[in-house]
């Protein structure tokens, strides 16, 4: 008969990379539902479909990380995506937003994307192999949402309107921007063990020192000192009237029939 | 785009090859104010599906058109340059004829 390992350890570990899973999948899921409100009224059709499936690909990998949850925790994935009341999801404090005009929608996916990017390579080196493969795979897909959006920061920089906008969504965002890199709760054991191969600050700084050139390259703000100051500790869980509309949005048909099978 | 965020916008046809060693094959075309762009609506639109292994984005004007009819479609009967150009069943069968012929 082998030791069974020290149950404590065992259960914090589990709930903290519930919290990591957690986390990040509602990154996802939000910014997803957010971006799929521009069907139908994107700038041009090419991008109407273009950003629909983006948005799409990002509530595919959404449910990818709940699913991966659902097994570690013996929940139910639909149940962890829309039975929650909108105080108990976990993103980043830059899903809060309403979805407002294409220039702020363009500033808030660059933000994403380029911090999900930071994050999604540090994920794919996890000792959790469930995730580290998972990790891997969504790469791939979010390769081309990064450059689709590189395109369009690009390109909105380039005239001096658009630019003015993007810069003032970057000034609304960048606080909350950072908190897609607050401490997940029981972050130090999941260092440990190397299933978060760093700790989130770490990967906060190596985002800002990516991006940082590139904004000012164009001309755009970076984070003020106000905004890199800002408290992380509820970079995760306080929650907006914007987000509560979404989330009675998104919930609409779940809770409708409550436990209805598809 | 009509709010001055770039050039005008262009028309880029789109080619898709299913399978590699396929032929590339025209599927439609996706109109982008660049060749970037361009890149990216011709992925979704004609490759989100892993429905192609390959695509070519070409701007419609960087295309040579030859559609004058006075070059691609002559006046005078040119059957005789197709490959059924010349009717040669009757001529087989009486060769075929005088072959069985001779080696009986």
């Amino acid at each position: 008969m082998t030791a069974p390992e020290t149950p404590a350890l065992d259960t914090v570990r589990r709930d903290a990379l519930a919290q990591l899973l957690l986390a990040t999948a509602d990154d996802e899921f939000v910014i997803g539902f957010w971006d799929s409100e521009w069907t139908g009224i994107a700038p041009m059709l090419e991008e109407d479909v273009a950003t629909s499936s983006i948005s799409q690909d990002e509530i595919g990998h959404a449910r990818a990380l709940y699913e991966l949850l659902a097994e570690l925790t013996g929940q139910d994935a639909d149940e962890i995506a829309f039975g929650r009341q909108p105080e108990a999801y976990r993103h980043a404090a830059l899903m809060n937003h309403a979805r407002t005009d294409w220039a702020f929608t363009v500033a808030r996916r660059y933000l994403y994307e380029t911090a999900d990017t930071v994050r999604l390579e540090a994920l794919a080196r996890s000792s959790y192999e469930p995730l580290s493969q998972l990790a891997a795979k969504m790469r791939r897909e979010e390769r081309y949402h990064l450059m689709h959006l590189d395109t369009w920061l690009r390109r909105l920089a380039g005239s001096d309107g658009a630019r003015e906008r993007l810069a003032e969504a970057l000034r609304t965002l960048w606080a909350d921007a950072l908190a897609v890199f607050s401490p997940v709760p029981g972050e130090e054991v999941l260092v440990r063990g190397g299933e978060l191969p760093e700790p989130m600050a770490t990967l906060r700084t190596r985002w800002l020192e990516q991006i940082s050139p590139v904004l000012a390259g164009l001309g755009l703000p970076g984070p003020t000192a106000d905004d890199l100051a800002a408290g992380a500790e509820d970079g995760r869980t306080r929650r907006t009237d914007a987000f509560r509309w979404l989330h009675g949005e998104f919930t609409m048909v779940a809770a409708s029939e409550r436990g209805a099978t598809w | 785009m009509s709010d001055g965020t770039g050039p005008a916008e262009r028309i880029w046809e789109v080619f898709r090859q299913e399978a590699e060693g396929d032929p590339m094959i025209h599927s439609g075309n996706v109109r982008a104010p660049d060749e970037e762009l361009a890149m990216h609506y011709a992925r979704e639109f004609y490759g989100r599906r892993q429905e192609s292994t390959r695509l070519w984005v070409v701007a419609r004007d960087a295309i040579t058109e030859l559609d004058d009819p006075d070059l691609l479609k002559p006046p005078f009967d040119r059957s005789f340059k197709r490959p059924g150009g010349y009717l040669i069943k009757h001529k087989l069968e009486a060769a075929k004829a005088r072959a069985a012929e001779e080696s009986s």
